[in-house]
């Protein structure tokens, strides 16, 4: 998915690494996590949140991801990305606690 | 004196009141024996219960937090607590009483609120001044989830494809016959060739 004409496979460690830091990123950024959720809830309240974080999330996916690619274009798609953003954004959420992660490797196990 | 702790996440506060267990020569700050606990979210009504409540309703809010994710149908309904989604952004929650002549406590939250209360109890589960005893998981879930967690999806995709190969294998096989009839041509050569 990514922009990229090497396609390494990612090693185990790198992947533990990665759930590591995202897990870490989650408990910092958790505020800005729970307040984008929320504009969601009521989007006539708190719609410029949401709208700059959609619009930001796509600038983003645009500039480094093959935006050939059916799924990169599905996350590109406003009509559909919204269940997508909203689960991913959720399961952060759930996994800012000291066993966070192992909370989020079982949740991407079984994505 | 009871001992009394708090666990706070954003909107979301959860009280455990207790005692330690001073015969398993626990220190006086911990708490063994849950008295009372209250769940308080902000601009909702105060829920509050017994020990034997608090477990299930954990359960249920990690059991349906997980459903969501996991593109199951979010949906758990127990004895005590039902939680269902009302949309992608609101969960609807249906808390029974035990007392009889007592009318269920519906609350709506959104995943905000949702996020907020499974960390307070991941704060709670984490806290090594509260031991609380664990409850077996798999059985609080309905009967008719529990299909749904043996991965339905996985058993309708083993199916799927030897259905679809029958059925191909089928149409191919009376369009071969449509175009190329064997008998009609085994009667042709017996009436070009009367013998």
């Amino acid at each position: 998915m990514r922009r990229s004409y090497v396609s390494n496979n990612i090693k185990l460690n790198e992947f533990d690494a990665l759930i590591r830091i995202t897990v870490e990123m989650s408990k910092y950024l958790y505020p800005y996590i729970r307040e984008i959720l929320k504009s969601k809830e009521d989007i006539e309240e708190n719609s410029v949140i949401w709208n700059d974080f959609n619009k930001r999330f796509i600038e983003l996916i645009k500039e480094r991801f093959n935006i050939d690619s059916m799924r990169v274009k599905k996350l590109l798609n406003q009509a559909e990305n919204d269940e997508i953003i909203i689960k991913s954004l959720l399961i952060l959420s759930f996994c800012i606690s000291n066993q966070g992660y192992q909370k989020l490797k079982n949740f991407l196990y079984d994505f | 004196m009871q001992n009394k702790l708090s666990f706070h996440q954003s909107s979301v506060s959860l009280e455990i009141i207790g005692l330690p267990d001073y015969s398993n020569n626990e220190n006086k700050d911990q708490i063994s024996i849950i008295s009372q606990w209250k769940l308080n979210i902000i601009d909702k009504p105060l829920i509050e219960g017994k020990i034997e409540h608090l477990g299930p309703i954990m359960n249920a809010f990690y059991i349906y937090s997980n459903l969501l994710i996991k593109n199951e149908i979010p949906l758990f309904e127990s004895k005590l607590i039902d939680i269902k989604a009302d949309n992608l952004h609101i969960h609807n929650i249906v808390l029974k009483s035990s007392k009889p002549d007592v009318k269920p406590l519906v609350l709506k939250i959104g995943n905000s609120l949702l996020s907020d209360t499974i960390n307070c109890f991941d704060q709670l589960n984490e806290s090594p001044k509260v031991r609380i005893k664990k409850t077996n998981i798999t059985s609080n879930i309905p009967k008719k989830l529990r299909f749904g967690l043996n991965k339905k999806v996985k058993l309708f995709n083993f199916f799927i494809p030897p259905f679809i190969a029958i059925c191909s294998l089928i149409a191919f096989s009376y369009s071969i016959i449509y175009f190329n009839n064997p008998f009609e041509n085994i009667e042709k050569k017996e009436l070009i060739s009367p013998e």
